[in-house]
């Protein structure tokens, strides 16, 4: 079953002069429950743009959003969505703790809300952290923050924007791997959204890869790699690297 | 912020840098009292900082300086709350709703500019010469630097902080109050630095044109009765009083900001 659609969506921007810029024009896209999908394409291809509307942050022009079968036009319960710049999304002035209890605070009220930021931050490595502040901390763990601020949420959706570009890449390795435990354990439906091909095959059931200008799905690509997966010898699996021989030619040829 | 062991050093260390600013002051004292005891200012204009001190101590220690103190303390803080709060409450609205900047804007760009102690005349004529009249002095004066600070701030909290927000599911109020205030905060707090400082400049002005109570008609007073060693002596007692409140202002201002960069140990 289809958890989020994207049905025909259209999306102008006001130009100052002229009409109205089209950068997206009538794209579809499903995602079914608990699968994870990587949206891949090159930087300025609209692919945040995508996932906004998608979450319900930024309005469509024309079409429709829906998840679990419901019209998005608002910001839906199921979804959260986990930004690239966790040094923006982050608040600089409060703890590591009450930045989680951001998820659920305003529900449950402050104090209950630190007590499910605790469980949230055991889960994703930094238990014992609560009382830093973010400036304090690493930027992968700042990202896992980010991560356990999302995930106390309980959400049955996560959108994620390059979540790990923003990091070393031993550190990138790390976060991987964690997304790909929570995503097996919580049975999540992930929607992630890069530019880095390796990422998109190691941890994809599909990719959609995008064009540009007016941004489409050009491609959609069943990853077919069995799971688990291994952060050495996956990536050393022959339908890993024909894969990436193959999404790398579209990629680049484009550029030319 | 509890530490002595490893405080002392930092403020002895800090000590020394103050020590260069204060020796200026000490000669400058000294160099009147010398000027006016060799007959090189005249005696009626400047006395010696000596006899200022000896009026000083008179009034510190028989307790005088307590109530015009307290009364231009007690003016200067409740304009400063009054104004701040209506100036931070009015900048959220401008800054958050378009439909309130749209109704009042034009009323800020053309009562922002007028110098407020201009304003005191016009407004002795309907409030009289009383309390309500000088706190009203006071908290427009306030108001205006805070407010357009607090539009600024509201103004530039950052999209990706709101779209957080907005995606687990924050309401307005749960964001104004929990977001969008705490970041426009050090906005807020630089707009009220500057307020602190015209907050008092009103508060005098406004006793001095209303000829009673506090510090402000004192000097006015002292200065018609050629008192004039007890008119600077209560401008001594003045000019601490701008230090303290900016000092305490300054330190309160480190501790609600202590995540800012500047302020991280």
């Amino acid at each position: 079953m289809d958890f989020l659609e994207l049905d025909s969506v259209t999306k102008e921007f006001p130009n100052r002069s002229g009409p109205p810029a089209r950068i997206m024009d009538r794209v579809s896209l499903s995602v079914r429950e608990g699968e994870f999908m990587a949206v891949l394409g090159p930087s300025g291809c609209g692919k945040s743009t995508l996932l906004q509307m998608a979450a319900g942050l930024l309005p469509v022009t024309s079409g429709e959003v829906r998840i679990a079968g419901r019209r998005v036009t608002a910001p839906p319960p199921e979804a959260v969505y986990v930004f690239q710049q966790y040094t923006r999304s982050l608040l600089p002035w409060r703890t590591v703790r009450d930045n989680v209890a951001f998820a659920v605070e305003h529900r449950i009220g402050r104090r209950r809300a630190r007590d499910a930021a605790e469980t949230q931050l055991g889960q994703v490595g930094l238990a014992g952290f609560g009382d830093h502040f973010p400036w304090q901390l690493s930027g992968g763990m700042q990202q896992r923050v980010a991560i356990a601020r999302a995930l106390a949420a309980e959400p049955a959706m996560l959108l994620m924007d390059e979540p790990f570009s923003a990091v070393d890449a031993l550190t990138r390795l790390d976060l991987q791997a964690l997304i790909l435990d929570i995503w097996t354990q919580r049975k999540l439906t992930v929607m992630l959204v890069t530019h880095d091909v390796d990422e998109a095959i190691y941890l994809a059931d599909r990719i959609a890869m995008l064009t540009q200008h007016p941004t489409g799905v050009s491609r959609m690509v069943e990853v077919g790699l069995p799971r688990p997966r291994d952060p050495i010898t996956t990536r050393e699996a022959p339908r890993f690297l024909e894969l990436r021989h193959d999404l790398l030619d579209t990629l680049l040829a484009r550029h030319v | 912020m509890i530490c002595w062991t490893r405080c002392w050093p930092a403020m002895s260390r800090r000590l020394v840098a103050a020590l260069p600013g204060l020796v200026v002051l000490a000669l400058i004292l000294a160099g009147l009292e010398v000027a006016v005891n060799a007959g090189w200012i005249r005696r009626a204009l400047m006395p010696p900082p000596s006899a200022i001190g000896l009026v000083l101590w008179d009034l510190l220690e028989s307790g005088e300086f307590a109530a015009p103190l307290l009364a231009t303390m007690k003016l200067v803080f409740s304009g400063f709350v009054i104004g701040s709060a209506i100036g931070i409450a009015g900048g959220v609205a401008m800054g958050w709703f378009p439909a309130a900047y749209r109704l009042l804007e034009p009323l800020v760009e053309l009562v922002r500019p007028i110098p407020k102690a201009a304003l005191v005349p016009p407004l002795m004529l309907f409030l009289g010469i009383g309390e309500t009249m000088k706190i009203t002095s006071v908290s427009l004066a306030v108001l205006f630097p805070v407010l357009v600070n607090t539009l600024q701030g509201v103004r530039g909290v950052d999209r990706m902080m709101l779209d957080a927000a907005r995606t687990h599911g924050w309401g307005t109020r749960h964001t104004l109050w929990h977001l969008v205030l705490p970041a426009a905060l050090p906005f807020i707090l630089a707009g009220m630095r500057i307020s602190l400082g015209l907050a008092l400049v009103l508060a005098v002005l406004a006793e001095m044109l209303s000829g009673q109570g506090g510090l402000g008609f004192l000097i006015l007073d002292m200065q018609r009765s050629f008192l004039i060693r007890q008119m600077y002596a209560w401008l001594v007692i003045l000019a601490v009083l701008g230090l303290a409140l900016n000092t305490l202002f300054l330190l309160a201002e480190r501790r609600a900001l202590h995540w800012q960069p500047a302020n991280r140990p």
